[in-house]
This record gives C-alpha cells, structure tokens and sequence, in this order.
C-alpha cells in the first residue's frame, strides 16, 4: 500500500512537470509581451506596457519596432491567410465528404486501395506536398503560354489552396468516416422506399446528419489551413501569409510584437475551447435529462423522478478564475505602485539605455581602435550572430517586418 | 459501376466522380509523379524544358551522394551527413516522445476520473492549436542567449556565463520534441482507452507486478497506438520546417532546410525534387517498417 | 387501392449462396399475409425483392399485375416497415411521417393536415411536434406505420417490426396492427419467426425454410395440416415419433413406434390430395401436446399408450408433463391447470391416450431445430 501512495505522488509531480513543459513556455512567452523592453524577456523587467499590441518602438539605435496593430505585414499575411483558409474549406470539405461516401460503397480489394490512397497525404512530410505542387503548376504555367493556366499557375494564394487542401482532404475525409460508421443505412433506403429520389435523399437525409461533421470538418480545416507553415513557405511563391510573415519575423530577431500576437492567438483559442466545452457540458446534461424523462414515461417509477437539485449550483472553476483575477488585480496595483507602469517609466528606462548604449558605442570604437592596432581578431559581441540570417540568405531582407509604412518598403 | 450511378442518382455520382478524381489525379498522384520525373531532370530555364536538353540523368542523385565534381571529397560528407544527423535525431526523438508520454496517456486513459480525464485532454488540445512557429519562438524566449533560461541561471549563481543552447542545439532538440508531443499522446490514449479495465484488476489480482502488467497487457494492446504516434511523430520530425527555422543554430541543418535552399535560394528545382524524392522514400520505408514490426494495417495508423 | 402481389419462381442469390431459391406464391388484394420462418432463412431478403432494394435474381414479381422488374424501390406501389424502424432521427414526428409527400412537392399546410390525419389513425394525437427519440418503443412504432402510409402504398411490406418491443406491448400491437390494416383495406405483407404473431393475424401463413416455401395456407390449415416435418415442428408445438408403417387403410395409416402399434390419419399434401404409404416406409408421425391426454380424462381416443413419467412444467393456464417411452422417445403433453395431476409425481408409468384424428404421418424429413 505504501509503495502504491508514493507511486500515486510520484505520478503527480509527473504529470505537473509535463503540463508546466507543456504550458510554461506559453506562460512566459505571454509574459514577455508586456515587458517593454525591445527583447522579450522577464528577468529584467523595464516597464508593464501595451506597447507591442499598439505601436511599437523606435529603438534606441534608430530601428522602429513595429507593434501588433501596426504591423501591415501582419496585416497583409493575416488575410491572405483568411481567404486560403476559406478556399481550403470550399475545397476539402466536398473532396473529402465524397471520398467518405465512396469508401462506404465500394467493396474489400479495392476498399483498402482507396482508403491507403486517402489517408496517403497526411504521411507525406508538408514540404513535399507544397514542392511537388509548385513544379507541376510551373509547368503548367510554362506550357499555358500566357492563358489562364500560367495565371493560375503563379498564383501563390491558388496554389496554396491547392497544396493544403491535399492533406487537409484527408483530415475531413477521417471525420466524416467516423461519423458514417454510425450512420444508419436504412434510413436512406427508407426514404427511396417513401418515394424520394436519390439526390432527395443525399440533401435531406445524408447531409443533415453529416452536419455536425461537416461543421467540424470545416473549423478543422481552416484551422489546419491557417497555421501550416511547411506546406505553404512553398506555395505561397510571392505572396506572404500570416504564418510565413511570422517566420521571416523570427528568423530576423526576436520582438516581443510576436509574442504579443501569440498571446492573442492564446486568448482565442482559450475562449473558443471554453465557449466550446461549456456548450458541450449543457448538452451532454439536456441529453441525460431527456434520457430520464423518457425513462420515466416508460416504466412510471417514481423512484426515477429525482427531485431536482435546488438552488444555483456553483461550478469550482469560478474560484480558480477568481483567484487569477485577483492576483492579475493585486500585481497590477504592486506595479503601478512601484512605478513600473506607464509613459514615465518608459522614458526613464529609455534615457537609461540611450546613455548605455552611448557607452558602448564608445567602448567598441576603442575596440575597434584597438583591434586595428593589434591587427588582431576581436570575439563576437555576444548575441549579435544568432541574430544573423540562418541560411546566409540575402533575400532575407525583403521579408524584413519592421518598417511601418509601405513606401520605406519600396525602395 | 451502373449500381454506383443508381445507388446515387446522377447529380451526386457526378459530384463525387469529379470530386474523388480531382483529389486523386491532381493533387495527389500527378504532383508526385512529375516531382519524380523532374527529379531526374537537369536544372534547365523552365522555358527550355522539353526540348532537347531536357534528358534523363541521376546528377541531382549523385550530387547528394558524392557531391559536386569540383570538390576533393570522395562523398558529400555534408548532405548525407545532414541526413543521418535528421532521421537519427528524428528517431531518437520519437523514443524520446514516447517514454515521456506513455505515463501520460495511461493516467489519462485509465486512472483519472472521467471529468479529471476530460480537463486534461481539453488543456492538451490548446496548446496543440497554437501555431507551431509561435510555440517554437517561446522556446526561443526561454533558450536566447538573454534568455529566461540562462538569467535564470545566472541569478541563481549556477553558471558564469551564458550557455548558447542554441548553438548547442539544444533548442531545436527540445523544440523538435515540444512540437509533435501530442501527437504522440492522443493515438495512445485512444488506444489504451479501450483497454478493459477488468483485464487491468485481474493482473493485478494474479499478482503481477505493475511493470508486467503494463508489458504483458498494456503494451501489446495499445500496440496500434504506439505505431500510430510513433509513426506521426517521426515523419512530422523528419519533415519539420517550422522549428528547424527559429531554432537550428546557423551552422546546424535540418534535412528540409537542404530542400528549402535548393528550392528558393539556389533555384535548384530538380535537385530540390531529388532531395524530396530522398525524403518520401524514407518516410515511405519508414511507414512500411512500423506496418512490419508492429503487424498493424495503414488504417489503424492514421487515425 | 390495394393490389395483389405475385410472385413467379423468384430467387435471389448473393454469389453462389442461394437467400431464396423458386418461391412462387399469390398474394390477394387486401390480404394479411405473412411469412413466418427462423432467423436467416431468407424473409428479408424476399421483402428487400418484393419492395426493389434488390432485384431477384430469377423469376418475376408482379404487384397489381405489373412486371416491377428495373422498377426502383421509389417508383414501387410498396411501402416498407424496417425491422429497426429506421424512423429519421433529425426530423420531428410529423415531418417524419409527411416525408413522402414532402419529397413529392407537397405544400406544408397540406403536409401537416396529413400528418395529422394519420397520427390520429395510429393513436397519437398531438404528437406531432415530439422528436422521435422522445417517444416510447411502442409510439415509434406507430409512426413507423403512420410513414409508411403516408404514401397511400397500394401494399405495406412490415419486416418484423414488432422484435424490438416487449411482450405486453407485442401483444397489444398485434391487434392493433390488425385493426389498422382492416380500416385502410390494403395488402399487408408481414415477416416475422414469431409464430404466435403469425398466427394471430395473419388470413394466410407462408412458412419458409432456408430460402424455400415449405407450406402456404390459412392459419388452420398450417398448424393442422402441416405438409413437411419442418412445418410440423415449427409452427406450434408437436411430439415426433419415428416409426415404419405397418399397414395402409385408405387414409388411415397404421405406425409401429417403440413398441406401440398407432393409428394416424395420412399427412395432407394440398389441393385434397394426401401423401400415400407403402408398408415398411419410414415415417414420423406428429402428435400435438394439447391432444395427448392423461388416461382418466373424458376424451375419445383409439390410442393408448404407457410412458416414464419425467418431471411436469407449470405455465400459468396449462400444465406441461414430460415423459419418455423407455427412456428414448420423449413424450410431452399439456393439459388444463384444472387437470388433477399430484399423484402423477409418483407413479413411474402415465398411461396415455390420443385420437388418430389428431395424429399425422409424414414422410421422414428435417425437423425445425430450436
Ligand atoms: N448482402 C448479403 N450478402 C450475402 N449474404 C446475405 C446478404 N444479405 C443476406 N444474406 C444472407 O441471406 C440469408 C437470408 O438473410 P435474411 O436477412 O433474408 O434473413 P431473415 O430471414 O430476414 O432473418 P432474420 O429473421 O434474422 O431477420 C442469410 O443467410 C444471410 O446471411
Ligand atoms: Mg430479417
């Protein structure tokens, strides 16, 4: 018995470890989004500001910084995101509800070629999917000598559709399979059976109950659409996505103006799945309740005719949300206390640094001076190198998200 | 073929013909294909192709073997050494991801309480819906050179200096097992899920110990969840982009990176292609090896 | 508008296997017809040909005097009761049952007037607004039947579709099915293995047997005169006696069984003709349990025999006693609760009695195995 309690321990700290892995770097990540310092850290913490969701900086050597809401990168890439996500979904959604209906009708042999064939894209590494449908589409547009293939054929928003909704097909064609294995085939024939035809049928009796797979396949799809990075930094030729513009960003130098946006995509997705949950938990409930009543107006037992459970139940959760509440609260107050928020701060921690880097400025030129003296080599200066571009690529540049208006771009 | 058509009427045969085949043929199996083909094809203005210069040759297959004529080097030490340094790391990894997570999904499936299960599985799902850059940057926040970590480390006097993990490859390691980690999770859950828990109790009744249970009875049931994981997890580590590029080191190169560099930087089409071709065929044979050793069909690997 | 059915020398074969082989039967206008037969021997395989989900694969079926071959199941005069309902789970009660004239254009006011028109037919009122699965098994029955009248069917084909409720409940729909069907006049063609179900309300019973007809006829005439040994067994309860004939008199047949020496009238074999026995045929003879009686009952009888007596069974309105003869032949025998039977424990030997009458003799065949 001993040994079985101190299993159970162990198994806690373990699973505590996993989510803090899981979690932690989110935490600090989300953290660092309100650090006005130009590097996103915590440890040394200048001021509390929103500056990476509105304006961004100017930096103290002269670059702009740009923030979350001025950032026409972001901008630009976040739609172009949207409309390929919402072609993915016109796209897969059909292709795999077909493939799904299919694989029900066709028979042992040829069932398994057909699904090994569905399911194939998803076992493809995404960057190969992306490279083999930009080359056929080069092609393509080469031989389409001008016409509406090479347009096509050079369209990065096209051909990205295309590229994603190969493999994203597979991820709806496996919802709707799920969702098939329990469908009912005499439902269909009943309705023949009732006088509707076969296209009656597929819209009044096949589509309704596919729909809450349809619904999913859909949010599935463009979700997958909208966060694919391996498939698309291919096909997306010219053009920018949201994803890409985020990795041209990172590789350049790390802006806590991403980890402002990270924290945004969190929040979402936090509110989503909550909204979600909550849903689910109140229809699961309706559902056994109606299963109750239903059994009551079977069998009569009054034994079944719970009274039911008076007064406002509250659920645990509200203390958790509560208590976050209130420490976000208390270290707010703490901060503005201490004088860590707002525009004073921000100037003092700014003249500070400007006299610093004044500093060093002047250190590296006696360096430099000096190295030129000794003619001999001087070590890195820290960090700068990581910075550099991973692959030497002087293209590199071009993504540069940091200007704030386009017509610095274009020169 | 005439059953299909009245089975379905000849406005849905006609939707799910066209549908089927347009996924099929173009984009699944011609873009494969002509990969293939233009794998075999010497890099020429893409104007020029068809004509006679456009023969077949094995150059892009032999420069990642032996690398290129003007070299000394008996054999491109560099390609293939990036590509063993890729598929080793990439299986080390999905050992690595499934240890850690074996735990995980058993407590998950088995121990916990429904509604404790639910919770878990709900906060799992969130962190797997952020953007695989932006996870990958919060590794980068915690591994920088200023980073948490290394102030971390600082401030509690363990170290004098700061350690570049990222030169290490620290970072991209444990990005790279960050990235896929519930991938590993979900397909062991759902097949230990169907686990009886009777057959659990009646081990233990017999006396056996717990890591006999877990070998004897666990293991061989979750057998098709273990390939599944362990099959996602490699060939998405092996065909990683998105850490490998916020936090592969400069000097250190993830396997797509060859391919992205050949592709946009060298214009390099088809020894791009060639490369991919090499990367297909690995995950390919590795796909077919987890089907062998774990005796399960494709079907039950992808889920 | 009720049509007659017909079918001429239908089978259907999946591959080699044969699910019915030359059934050839006519079913009348406004007839209750059932086909009564064990699980798997091809009822619904039959029902699926007769209402164009498959097509035979030999043989015609005619509906109304019509060919239906290459007729879908939508362009059919049938209507077809699933054996698990298949009632639309999405769909509220009316909409359920105002489906077929939906799909045929009908406006929604008139939709809804026959919805309730038919939902008062079936006893369900004001139902009409539920969701299917708020219903009881019994209602979801109904309105399986309310749909499938919907399209005024010229024949309703019902696949077992009382299997899924309880015995109280059963039997309650069995009357009622029985009513509906004589208020709307039309053909029902009914399956079920139940052979009280058959029994009850059927006009005339097709009893089947791995893909075969084995006997059509009024209820009477198949649980009386049973043509094959099968029918005999499965179509109500019967004692078997394996035995040679000893000699023929006209109709009457003389049967050596375990030692005894029986009188049994010959089996029938339809359309007044009777099975004929020569001396030293194998035969079974079939006697029912109701008509063996204890010797000390008033009942005429011309024969008697001695048996072991086993161990005695009580069912509410009759008493079941299990006997053998020399501990092979097992002989079972229900009587009356009011019977006197407490000194029967005792005794080793019952003396038993029934009339040739009661008796029928058929050549030896497969029995029903339960
Ligand atoms: N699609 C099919 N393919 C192959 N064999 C089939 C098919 N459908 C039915 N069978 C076979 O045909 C035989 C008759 O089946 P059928 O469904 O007609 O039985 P049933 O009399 O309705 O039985 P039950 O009372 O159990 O419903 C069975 O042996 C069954 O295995
Ligand atoms: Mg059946």
């Amino acid at each position: 018995m001993k040994s079985q309690q101190a299993l159970k321990i162990l198994l806690g700290i373990y699973i505590f470890i996993f989510f803090a892995y899981l979690f932690g770097p989110l935490v600090i990540m989300s953290i660092t989004a309100f650090n006005s310092a130009e590097f996103p850290s915590i440890t040394p913490w200048e001021c509390f500001s929103f500056r990476w969701f509105n304006e961004g900086k100017i930096a103290y050597d002269g670059q702009h910084l740009a923030g979350l809401a001025t950032d026409w990168r972001l901008h630009e890439g976040l739609i172009t995101s949207l409309k390929i996500g919402l072609g993915v979904v016109l796209l897969a959604v059909p292709i795999g509800l077909s493939a799904a209906l299919v694989l029900t009708q066709v028979h042992s042999r040829l069932r398994t070629a057909f699904y090994s064939l569905s399911i194939m894209p998803v076992l493809f590494p995404g960057v190969i999917i992306g490279i083999s449908t930009v080359v056929l589409w080069d092609r393509i547009a080469t031989m389409g000598g001008g016409g509406l293939a090479t347009e096509l054929g050079r369209n990065g928003i096209f051909l990205t559709i295309l590229a994603q909704a190969c493999f994203i097909s597979t991820y709806c064609f496996l919802i709707f399979v799920a969702r098939l294995q329990r469908f009912d085939q005499t439902q269909e024939e009943a309705a023949l059976d009732l006088g509707a035809n076969q296209t009656q049928v597929f819209f009044k009796i096949l589509i309704p109950y596919m729909m809450p797979a349809i619904a999913s396949s859909c949010v599935i799809a463009f979700l997958a659409s909208f966060e694919n990075y391996n498939t698309t930094v291919f096909s997306i030729l010219s053009d920018q996505t949201l994803t890409t513009v985020i990795a041209s960003k990172v590789r350049l130098g790390i802006s806590p103006a991403i980890s402002s946006l990270a924290l945004v995509i969190i929040l979402i997705t936090l509110t989503v799945t909550i909204i979600y949950e909550v849903l689910r938990r109140r229809e699961d409930k309706k559902k056994k309740e109606l299963e109750a009543e239903a059994l009551f107006a079977q069998t009569l037992d009054s034994r079944l005719k719970k009274a039911k459970t008076k007064g406002l139940k509250i659920p645990k959760s509200i203390f958790g949300i509560l208590f976050v509440v209130v420490v976000c609260i208390f270290g707010f107050n703490k901060m503005v206390e201490k004088g860590m928020y707002g525009s004073t701060c921000i100037a003092a921690s700014e003249k500070e640094k400007k006299s610093n880097f004044a500093d060093q400025l002047k250190l590296l030129q006696k360096n430099a001076e000096k190295a030129s003296q000794q003619s001999s080599e001087n070590g890195d200066v820290g960090e700068k190198k990581e910075f550099d571009s991973i692959f030497g690529d002087p293209n590199l540049f071009k993504d540069f998200g940091g200007f704030d208006s386009k017509t610095q771009d274009q020169d | 073929m005439k059953y299909f058509f009245n089975k379905n009427g000849p406005l849905i045969s006609t939707y799910l013909i066209i549908a089927i085949s347009f996924w099929f043929v173009f984009l699944i199996i011609i873009p494969q294909l002509y990969m293939f083909d233009l794998s075999f094809r010497p890099n020429i203005p893409s104007l020029l192709r068809g004509g006679p210069d456009d023969v077949y040759t094995l150059i892009h297959y032999k420069h990642f073997l032996f690398g290129s004529q003007t070299s000394g080097e008996s054999y491109n030490y560099v390609d293939v050494g990036v590509f063993f340094n890729t598929l080793l790391i990439a299986i080390l990894i999905t050992l690595i991801n499934l240890c850690f997570c074996y735990p995980i999904a058993f407590y998950i499936a088995k121990v916990a309480s429904p509604n404790t299960a639910r919770l878990l599985i709900v906060s799992l799902i969130i962190p797997f819906w952020i953007n695989e850059l932006l996870r990958s940057f919060a590794l980068r926040i915690l591994f920088a050179g200023e980073g948490f970590i290394n102030n971390a480390l600082l401030k509690l006097g363990l170290i004098d200096n700061g350690i570049n993990f990222i030169a290490m490859d620290v970072a991209l390691y444990t990005g790279l097992n960050y990235a896929y980690i519930l991938l590993m999770i979900f397909p062991l859950y759902n097949a230990m899920e169907t686990l009886d828990k009777n057959q659990l109790e009646a081990a233990e009744d017999l006396g056996s110990s717990m890591l006999k249970t877990h070998f004897r009875i666990v293991i061989p049931h979750a057998k098709a969840g273990i390939a599944s994981g362990c099959t996602m997890v490699f060939m998405l580590t092996a065909g990683a982009l998105a850490t490998p590029v916020v936090l592969s080191s400069p000097n250190t190169f993830w396997f797509t990176q060859l391919i992205y560099q050949w592709f946009n930087m060298n214009d390099n089409w088809p020894r791009g292609a060639a490369y991919s071709v090499v990367l297909l065929s690995v995950s390919v044979v590795f796909v077919l090896l987890m089907m062998r050793i774990f005796k399960v069909k494709i079907g039950e690997i992808v889920r | 508008m009720s049509a007659d059915v017909e079918l001429q020398n239908v089978s259907v074969s999946f591959g080699n296997f044969y699910a019915a082989k030359n059934v050839s039967v006519k079913i009348e206008k406004g007839e209750f017809f059932s086909f009564l037969g064990p699980s798997g021997c091809g009822k619904t395989t039959l029902l699926r040909a007769i209402s164009g989900f498959s097509e035979p694969s030999d043989g015609q079926i005619l509906i109304g005097n019509q060919d239906m071959a290459g007729i879908g199941p939508n362009k059919r005069p049938t209507s077809l009761i699933f054996q698990n309902l298949a009632l639309f789970p999405l769909m509220s009660v009316a909409d359920n049952i105002a489906f077929s004239l939906e799909v045929r254009g009908t406006g929604k006011v008139q939709r809804r007037k026959r919805a309730d028109e038919l939902l008062e037919l079936v006893a369900l009122s004001g139902q009409g607004d539920k969701k299917v699965h708020e219903l009881s098994g019994g209602q979801r029955q109904r309105v399986a039947i309310a749909r499938a009248l919907a399209i005024e069917p010229e024949v309703l084909l019902l696949d077992e579709p009382l299997s899924a409720l309880d015995l109280k409940l059963r039997q309650k729909m069995r009357t009622e099915l029985r009513e509906i069907q004589k208020r709307v006049g039309i053909t029902f063609i009914y399956i079920t293995h139940d052979q009280g179900e058959a029994l009850t309300m059927s006009d005339r019973i097709a009893v089947m047997n791995q893909g075969e007809l084995e006997q059509i006829g009024s209820c009477h005439n198949v649980y009386e005169s049973p043509r094959t040994p099968f029918v005999a067994t499965f179509v109500g309860e019967n004692n078997a006696f394996y035995g040679t004939v000893s000699a023929v008199d006209g109709d009457m047949v003389n049967v050596l069984a375990d030692g005894h020496n029986f009188l049994a009238k010959a089996g029938d074999l339809g359309e007044g003709k009777k099975y004929t026995f020569k001396k030293d045929d194998k035969v079974i003879m079939f006697v029912r349990p109701e008509s063996i009686f204890l010797k000390d009952q008033n009942n005429q009888a011309d024969n008697i025999f001695t048996a072991g007596f086993k161990a005695i069974e009580f069912e509410g309105n009759l008493k079941n006693i299990y006997m053998s003869i020399d501990g092979k032949q097992n002989v079972r025998c229900s009587v009356s609760n009011a019977v006197d039977t407490t000194d029967l424990s005792n005794s080793k030997n019952v003396e038993l009695k029934f009339s040739s009458r009661d008796a029928v003799v058929l050549p030896v065949g497969p029995l029903a195995v339960d």
